[in-house]
């Protein structure tokens, strides 16, 4: 079953994909980049709503992270780490 | 000079109250800007202690960063030339200063060149007192080098011209005019300091005044949610990926009258302080345009070339929709008889390239300064100046018909899938579109609807303005594959060199329904 956090995460990629996507089909292990076009721009945008779905605060990633952050699973987790601690 | 907004940061000290600020995901920097004045002052002694003279050329090889804003300031109170180079341009440091005649080179690189230096002697050298020690008294005359640029060329070695100091104080005095930046300003500036342009709103706000907040392009979203800036300096690739998020954030809001669910969506990627939005270099889609001026958020459009500075600009005062608002005082938009724009200046910027491919100097300046845009336009009865496109996009077909492609282009881009689009004439009979896609891979639905655009597109237009085929490029246009700017203009030679085979051999190709 899908956390939340996954549910949070797949909604705001599938948004800035701009085509339609359906969130259950974008696979959790493909390069963002190279499967689905994601600009590094778009990158940062789907982050920062993301992290305002799952209240976390954006802060808490540094540029070197979001470089790191390659598929939707780096993210998922990234983002459960923080949501951890803020709880 | 006496009003020359460069002179004026020479010889003072700017006002206090007010901040320069530096963004990065994870942080940000503050310091005042009466800190910054004197910071770039001792940072000049240290250049001055490394032999750096009047004239003489520093580079400058990285991210934007406060290190780049006092290197440069620190050039502009010593009388050395900043040379700015885009990292994502310039991968390595190598060979940068023989042939840009550089005294010393900054990069935030691992420095491998000779001459090279490491970005981060310069925070140490700003911070450290030199007591006793004075900068010579520094007064610019308008012919004077500020900086060199290095130009996006089609192809090649980037084209270089010095920029004068008269040049850039018309334009900023003209902007200050305009838009009248003061005290509860904030500027966010997000493209690469390596424009000179960009550096501009760093000038004035130690001249006039007011707030500025430098941050990457990839962090200008998060930057304006934290810093609530008042005016954001963007190009339409940027706020076309705004408008995207907000359109699609407002789809999350159920209910309530559709102006006040925009302008909420746009006021929380926004913040809720901005008195405008600046575009320019390149074109920006109408429909752009209009989305964020209904969403509460004027967005001025403008037109200008590295080789011209800023020429014409709407702002609250003057500003007609579809125009790239009126002619800039001091610069003069004369048409020729193909309706080509040349701008004339009382202060050019240069008076011709310092390195390009022989013979093309020639054809874009003339010996006053005047420059040959290469740009189609036209001006209306009040002075407002429209922009048709570039003379090289006028197509000639066989049956002597001139076809100006940026219409067709624009109307292209219209369809959610296609991203952007450039228009070839490969045999003068008929035209064939490359298309970016907005996503690839793409799959049957996307290829649907750049067909069934191309179907509205033909509709829309006349019987020699017919798109036969469309190419989908792939990979997309990008910085990094060269087929965009770093203004994420496309780079049509280039993308004709890449697509050429394909422009010609039609298989693989969208191709008009045709009855």
């Amino acid at each position: 079953m899908q956390s939340e956090i996954e549910t949070v995460a797949r909604k705001n990629l599938a948004r800035v994909l701009e085509t339609p996507v359906d969130p259950a089909d974008l696979d959790l292990d493909e390069d963002m980049v190279g499967a689905y076009g994601l600009t590094s721009l778009n990158k940062v945008l789907f982050l920062m709503s993301a992290c305002d779905d799952a209240g976390v605060d954006l802060s808490s990633f540094t540029e070197p992270d979001v470089a790191a952050m390659s598929t939707l699973r780096d993210v998922t987790e990234a983002l459960s780490r923080h949501a951890e601690r803020a709880a | 000079m006496s009003d020359s907004v460069i002179n004026h940061i020479v010889a003072r000290a700017p006002s206090p109250g007010h901040h320069i600020r530096f963004f990065r995901l994870g942080g940000i920097e503050t310091v005042e800007l009466t800190d910054f004045h004197a910071r770039a002052g001792r940072l000049a002694l240290w250049l001055r202690e490394l032999g750096i003279d009047r004239g003489d050329r520093i580079g400058i090889l990285a991210a934007n960063s406060l290190e780049w804003m006092l290197l440069d300031v620190a050039a502009i109170r010593l009388g050395a030339v900043s040379v700015g180079f885009d990292p994502a341009k310039f991968d390595t440091d190598t060979g940068l200063s023989e042939r840009y005649r550089l005294s010393v080179l900054f990069t935030d690189r691992t420095p491998t060149a000779p001459g090279s230096r490491a970005l981060g002697e310069v925070g140490p050298a700003a911070a450290r007192a030199r007591p006793g020690q004075v900068l010579e008294p520094l007064v610019y005359a308008p012919d004077d080098v500020l900086s060199l640029k290095l130009t996006s060329g089609s192809t090649g070695e980037p084209k270089t011209l010095t920029a004068g100091v008269g040049s850039v104080d018309d334009d900023l005095r003209a902007v200050q005019e305009m838009f009248a930046h003061g005290a509860d300003d904030n500027l966010l500036v997000f493209l690469p300091l390596s424009v000179v342009q960009q550096r501009y709103w760093t000038y004035s706000a130690l001249r006039w005044g007011h707030d500025v907040t430098i941050c990457t392009y990839e962090s200008a979203f998060p930057a304006l949610r934290l810093v609530r800036p008042t005016v954001v300096m963007g190009v339409p690739g940027f706020f076309e990926s705004a408008r995207r998020h907000i359109q699609a954030r407002m789809g999350d809001t159920a209910g309530g009258d559709a102006d006040g669910v925009r302008r909420n969506a746009a006021r929380q990627l926004f913040g809720d302080r901005i008195r405008y939005l600046w575009t320019g270099s390149a074109p920006a889609a109408a429909g752009t345009l209009r989305f964020f001026t209904d969403a509460g958020l004027p967005i001025f459009e403008g037109y200008g070339l590295n080789e011209t500075c800023i020429v014409a600009k709407n702002h609250p005062g003057a500003h007609r929709q579809g125009s790239v608002g009126r002619v800039l005082p001091g610069k003069q938009v004369l048409l020729d008889a193909e309706g080509v724009i040349h701008v004339r200046a009382e202060h050019p910027v240069c008076r011709g390239y310092e390195q390009a491919p022989p013979g093309v100097s020639q054809s874009v300046f003339a010996a006053d300064g005047t420059v040959r845009t290469n740009d189609i336009g036209r001006l209306d009865e009040d002075g407002f100046l429209y922009i048709h496109g570039r003379a090289d996009d006028v197509i000639v077909l066989d049956n002597g018909r001139k076809i100006a492609v940026r219409p067709l282009e624009e109307h292209m881009k219209i369809s959610p899938a296609i991203e952007e689009c450039v228009v070839f004439c490969p045999t003068q009979t008929h035209l064939v579109a490359v298309v970016s896609p907005a996503v690839e891979p793409i799959g049957p639905a996307e290829e649907r609807a750049i067909a069934e655009q191309l179907a509205l597109t033909n509709a829309a237009f006349g019987v020699d303005e017919q798109i036969r085929d469309v190419v989908v490029a792939h990979p997309r246009f990008g910085v990094e594959n060269g087929l965009l700017t770093s203004q994420l203009k496309p780079r049509r030679e280039r993308i004709l060199d890449t697509y050429r085979s394909r422009i010609h051999d039609n298989q693989g190709s969208i191709h008009a329904v045709r009855d």
